[in-house]
């Protein structure tokens, strides 16, 4: 009895140590690979009062255990208590986890360090000045590759006190922001509706309300109503949002569907909330704007604040289209042409609104094509339409075509010689709406800063946004020829026309003859280089035509039988382009050709990309840079050269263990369409560098220079 | 209008082999090599019933069955004529990976193991037909080829071999329900253990 009272006396001592200001913590087990512990949110607790007892577990990294529904496999952590008589323990506390992918599986764990509070009942005859022990026999499953059922006896003194008990100084304020960033129910309404094999969870209420939806999910509490490892679309509404989800075993295995629909919903912003979900019909208003613009994550050209932002970016980014090397040559027909009409300011005029409307009209078939594929659910980006070979060889042909016309060749109908005469008007503007839609067709393998974010912005918003924001791309790209024709003083400044113009037209023919080249070469990565000859083939075919049609054209004028050598001209072209055409579609994609050739440059090697050889690099710790590239895409070859092949970004790798890998787009491929697609890209050139600390991957701008890629290497290696 | 009858009285036969079991899906065929060499595969087992148990030596949960539990289901049901196929699709590098049939051989004879026959599926390609996500996951496939239970070993998702004492096996259940010719009473529970040891994506 003495010796009770002793240890009695001996306990409430040791309380009041505690009480005086010291935290309060159960001892630290270490069962393999976690360390758990209890610890109180409040130093002591009264007489029928409530407190929270948490479960502090410190996961060993890259280890994890499992949220109250595991997901595909695991198991969930449990307690069990065993408690003096009178006092209970409620239910834990569980705060949001984190997904942990498993090559096809989907868990839902915890990584790092957890704290799963629960609720601690005294009974209202607890004698104040006591000390009670609590025991939890913890048992959980840990896991990396492989899992360890591991487990822990946990004790906690708690002091019995009067009133009130304060905060536990170094746990109190933990388990406080614990339980505030749990979810909780928060009135918000919840329905969700089969429909076919597409499972749609709508919920609306106040905190969605406006909220960044970005990386919305449902986590739900059973195991058997969702597809754990299936994407999860995001419809965004004016009140709410709407998911997709996968429907599990209990929606689509036949027996009776379940009445309800619990679990959390988590945004991207740490804010999650308890949803129970009825069945029934979906609100309008969790749905209709679209899916949340995706972050971009890079300081390339700054992420699209909203439409405005995408359409001032997409303006901008057309203006900066003029100066990329993929439309020069085209425009430099333009120049010759609006040089002609400098003089004459209405000719002008009509020629800039004609060069204006080839400009949108081409932009925005382009556009309607290309949403009308994705949305056939094929992956396709922008510059889609220089992935097809056919196009390529035709566009080849047709910029041959041109530039021998520039260097005067031959002249096409009529209106070229006559400038400012007699020269058919209607002819001239159609010159000019074709001369549009070529620079657009052209334009696309220079994916200009600023273009890049405004086009990842479009594709993802439905389609009279991205129709906007294509518009204002045309508008950029067309804008200084249409301010150059409508402004007179920059029309006088123009020197009169003259002979220097035929001079100046012949001078850029050249560019022309470049731009031909640059396809030719395009065509070979794509086709092989049995194609390749056969397109040099048309190439010479072409321009002997155009050079009988010449003749033909001389002898007209000259008043001299022409038909047959006019026939012969065209009989010659169409046979080019046969050719160009049979040798673009019996072509073999030449896909590896570039993938495993070394890149250039001294020492450093581009390995092929794939999503498992990302994965597999991660796995070794080693920093990684992507290059999304294309052979079409003449940024990228500017930047592989310029900032990608020296010795010392080489050296850099070599020393920071790094990885080169190369994506090439050149031909279709939907792998390589749906990681830009994941970085919220639509074209090439995108650079991707994934730390070794594997912390999430940066973006790197557009235009490269040596110093950027070496720093961000290093950085990634730190 | 001629072709659409035809097709209509093509699929009755079909309509009829479909039992009482209104959710069993289609068995997916799969070729596999077992422990001793041989190709193996679903559709030579047409007319049997067909266990298939997912198996990782080296997972805890399959360490808990394989104390007494499996074995004893294993025998059981290959006396009533069941084919018991145990499925390793561990990926090489990963637990529970056997690197050729005599591997998995010894670890068949050290637990005394009698299925009639161990696959190995290193590349995963029979545990994605089946979308196969733990160790161990098991399936009953009746004898019209048909699906007719998924899931868990039984109701008592653990590791500790002193829960089997008072777990529902629901693969003995099914195969009863099954041999009887009824509906099986619980087709599917969520199945647990570790995950299937997948090659990374």
């Amino acid at each position: 009895m003495f010796l009770k009272r002793a240890v009695l006396a001996l306990k409430a001592l040791v309380a009041a140590t505690l009480l005086a200001g010291a935290a309060i913590a159960g001892p630290v087990v270490n069962s393999g690979h976690i360390e758990s512990q209890l610890v109180p949110q409040e130093a002591g607790i009264a007489p029928g009062g409530t407190i929270y007892v948490a479960l502090r577990q410190k996961i060993q990294q890259d280890w994890h255990t499992y949220w109250r529904n595991p997901g595909d496999a695991g198991e969930p952590t449990k307690i069990t208590w065993t408690l003096p008589a009178g006092w209970s323990a409620g239910d834990m506390v569980w705060p949001t986890p984190v997904k942990t992918r498993l090559g096809p599986l989907l868990d839902y764990a915890y990584k790092g360090e957890v704290l799963i509070p629960v609720p601690i009942t005294a009974p209202a005859d607890a004698q104040v000045g006591t000390t009670v022990s609590l025991t939890a026999d913890v048992a959980y499953l840990v896991c990396e590759q492989v899992c360890i059922p591991e487990d822990a006896k946990l004790t906690l003194l708690l002091p019995v006190v009067a009133g009130a008990p304060k905060p536990d100084p170094q746990w109190g304020v933990r388990i406080a922001d614990v339980l505030a960033k749990a979810p909780k129910p928060a009135g918000l309404k919840a329905t969700f509706k089969l429909e076919g094999q597409a499972l749609k969870l709508a919920v609306t209420g106040s905190p969605l309300k406006g909220a960044d939806m970005a990386g919305a999910y449902f986590f739900p509490y059973s195991s058997k109503v969702i597809e754990h490892a299936a994407d999860q679309a995001i419809e965004r509404g004016p009140e709410g949002l709407t998911l997709t989800l996968k429907p599990g075993y209990d929606f689509v295995g036949g027996g009776t569907a379940p009445t309800e629909l619990v679990g959390v919903l988590a945004l991207d912003s740490g804010a999650a909330w308890e949803v129970s979900a009825t069945a029934g019909e979906l609100p309008t208003t969790a749905a209709g704007l679209g899916a949340p613009p995706v972050k971009d994550k890079a300081s390339t050209g700054g992420a699209p604040g909203g439409l405005l932002g995408a359409l001032v970016l997409a303006f901008l980014g057309g203006l900066i289209l003029n100066l990329m090397p993929c439309v020069f040559p085209v425009l430099s027909m333009k120049a010759a042409s609006l040089a002609g009409h400098a003089h004459h300011a209405g000719k002008a005029r009509a020629q800039g609104l004609a060069f204006l409307a080839g400009v949108l009209a081409t932009f925005l078939i382009l556009a309607g094509i290309l949403l009308a594929v994705r949305a056939g659910g094929a992956a396709v980006g922008w510059g889609f339409q220089l992935q097809s070979p056919l196009v390529i060889a035709a566009l080849a042909l047709l910029m041959l075509l041109v530039a021998l016309n520039m260097s005067g060749v031959f002249e096409i109908g009529s209106s070229i010689q006559g400038v400012g005469a007699g020269a058919s008007s209607r002819d001239d503007l159609l010159g000019a709406f074709f001369t549009g839609a070529l620079a657009v067709v052209v334009a696309a393998p220079c994916t200009a800063p600023f273009m890049a974010g405004a086009l990842g912005y479009a594709l993802t918003q439905p389609a009279v946004v991205a129709l906007g924001v294509f518009t204002a791309l045309g508008l950029g790209f067309a804008s200084p020829f249409v301010a150059v024709a409508f402004i007179p003083a920059v029309l006088q400044r123009l020197p009169r026309p003259g002979v220097w113009m035929e001079t100046l037209k012949k001078g850029l023919a050249f560019p022309m003859y470049g731009a031909a080249l640059w396809l030719t070469w395009v065509f070979a990565q794509q086709a092989g280089s049995i194609a390749l000859g056969q397109v040099l083939g048309a190439g010479v075919l072409a321009a002997f035509g155009a050079w009988v049609y010449g003749l033909a054209q001389g002898r007209r004028s000259a008043a001299k039988a022409f038909l047959a050598q006019m026939v012969v001209g065209l009989l010659c072209l169409v046979a080019a382009l046969a050719l160009a055409i049979s040798a673009a579609l019996a072509a073999q994609p030449a896909t590896t050709t570039t993938a495993a050739a070394p890149s250039s440059g001294p020492g450093l090697v581009a390995e092929p990309w794939s999503p498992e050889r990302v994965a597999a690099l991660r796995a070794e710790g080693r920093p990684i840079l992507v290059d999304f590239t294309a052979a079409w895409c003449v940024t990228c070859q500017v930047n592989e050269k310029v900032a990608l092949s020296g010795g010392k970004v080489a050296e850099a790798f070599k020393a920071e263990n790094a990885v080169l890998l190369k994506a090439d787009w050149t031909n279709r491929d939907p792998v390589i369409a749906k990681a830009l697609a994941d970085f919220g890209r639509v074209g090439v050139p995108l650079y991707v560098v994934y730390p070794k600390s594997g912390g999430e991957p940066v973006i790197l701008p557009q235009l490269l220079t040596e110093g950027m890629v070496i720093e961000a290497i290093e950085k990634a290696g730190a | 209008m001629p072709i659409t009858r035809r097709l209509v009285a093509a699929s009755l036969p079909l309509a009829v082999l479909v039992p009482t079991v209104a959710n069993a899906r289609p068995a997916p065929d799969f070729t596999a090599v077992d422990a001793d060499g041989k190709t193996r595969s679903l559709s030579e087992f047409r007319s049997k019933t067909v266990v298939l148990e997912w198996t990782n030596e080296g997972c805890p949960y399959v360490k808990k069955h394989y104390a007494g539990n499996m074995q004893g289901l294993q025998q059981a049901a290959r006396a009533d004529g069941v084919v018991w196929l145990t499925i390793a699709s561990s990926a090489p590098g990963k637990q529970g990976h056997f690197p050729d049939g005599a591997a998995a051989k010894s670890w068949m004879n050290a637990r005394g193991a009698k299925p009639t026959a161990l696959l190995l599926d290193p590349d995963g390609k029979v545990a994605t037909a089946y979308k196969a996500k733990t160790t161990p996951h098991m399936f009953v496939i009746d004898k019209a080829g048909l699906v007719v239970y998924e899931g868990a070993i039984d109701d008592k998702p653990t590791n500790k071999v002193e829960d089997i004492a008072g777990a529902k096996n629901l693969v003995a259940g099914a195969l009863t329900d099954v041999k009887a010719g009824r509906k099986v009473a619980t087709p599917f529970a969520t199945p647990y253990g570790c995950s299937v040891k997948y090659k990374d994506a």
